[in-house]
């Protein structure tokens, strides 16, 4: 099996810039290739608080000048990098799926994926290393 | 003898984070593993060659030329740093400047990844 | 899988902490994470001491840091060095993830 990095958002957007980063940064997976001949493969996967980054229509651009949480996962789902949510946090909060970002009227072939934190729990397993924001 | 990459995002001096892995690469090293340090985010500040030791305030960075010697490999994400006014030829002597694909090249590559992604 | 957790807040996503299983599970105390092993709010030892099939270790440099000393710790915590922790993460636990 190849290289994989899971990254696990747990925080909230916008207060810090980190889980913002934590997407630029799973961005990258494609670009390794340039430095050890082998892509790494990326996994986004949002729980506990972090599922708050997932909500669309985020408003950023209008009232701070800075690009949105929300265009950073578009750009992840048109890149076909998986996204998963925990479904038992989204339930916590009360969030149904069609509150989150979708990017398949851009063209994207993917979604988020709303799964139970078994199949997250899955990826820490199967992922060569693990990157918590 | 193994590969130790340690990936950081916390402030300088606001966050003792920094003065952690310092404190672990400098261990590392001395057991004689190789060790890799990425900072992003508000970690870029580290490299400033500017920074002065004074005792009423943390200051890892001061340790990290005799690091830089002892075979730290030192990277930084060069739009954090930009972002923070931090071009290179503010950084202290033998950082290299890039994107972060060489973290997650090296970063899942190596034997050991600690990724700190908050403050 | 071998897998080292580092918990460095006396309050964090402990969400994550509770529900992420491993063969081998390693959890660090490290920075205000080792009040974990010394204290007791409200006369109870922390949750974190409970994670089921975790060993947990606890910093020495963090705990004298903040005042307290290796005397202190509760039994289910191992006190370690710094040394130590290099050791053990690159002899014992193959992921490590910072919480």
């Amino acid at each position: 099996m190849g290289l994989s990095i899971l990254f696990l958002v747990q925080t909230p957007p916008y207060k810090s810039e980190n889980p913002k980063l934590a997407l630029t940064h799973a961005l990258a997976g494609p670009l390794t290739e340039l430095h050890i001949d082998e892509e790494v493969k990326t996994t986004v996967a949002f729980v506990g608080d972090g599922v708050l980054n997932c909500l669309k229509d985020q408003k950023s651009m209008d009232h701070w000048d800075i690009t949105s949480t929300e265009q950073h996962l578009r750009n992840l789902l048109l890149s076909d990098v998986p996204v998963m949510v925990c479904k038992e946090d989204l339930e916590k909060f009360g969030i149904s799926k069609d509150r989150l970002v979708d990017a398949t009227e851009m063209g994207a072939e993917i979604s988020i994926e709303v799964v139970p934190f078994s199949e997250i729990q899955a990826k820490i397993d199967e992922a060569t290393a693990l990157m918590c924001f | 003898m193994g590969i130790l990459t340690i990936g950081t995002f916390a402030s300088l001096v606001g966050s003792m984070n920094l003065d952690f892995v310092v404190k672990l690469a400098a261990t590392a090293l001395d057991k004689g593993h190789e060790v890799n340090l990425w900072l992003s985010g508000n970690s870029t500040v580290l490299v400033n060659k500017d920074q002065k030791e004074f005792k009423d305030y943390s200051h890892p960075g001061v340790m990290l030329p005799e690091l830089i010697d002892k075979g730290l490999k030192v990277v930084v994400c060069e739009a954090c740093a930009m972002a923070r006014g931090v071009p290179k030829e503010k950084a202290i002597d033998g950082v290299t400047y890039t994107s972060m694909d060489w973290y997650l090249a090296y970063g899942a590559k190596g034997d050991r990844l600690l990724h700190i992604g908050r403050e | 899988m071998n897998l080292a957790l580092f918990v460095s807040d006396l309050r964090f996503n402990q969400e994550t902490l509770d529900r992420v299983t491993a063969s081998n599970l390693g959890v660090f105390l490290v920075e205000n994470g080792v009040y974990h092993a010394v204290l007791k709010e409200g006369g109870s030892p922390s949750a974190v001491l409970e994670k089921e099939g975790a060993t947990v270790y606890v910093l020495n440099e963090d705990l004298e840091t903040r005042g307290f000393s290796g005397d202190e710790v509760d039994d289910r915590a191992k006190v370690i060095s710094m040394s130590d922790l290099v050791d053990l993460i690159m002899n014992d636990y193959e992921k490590l993830a910072w919480l």
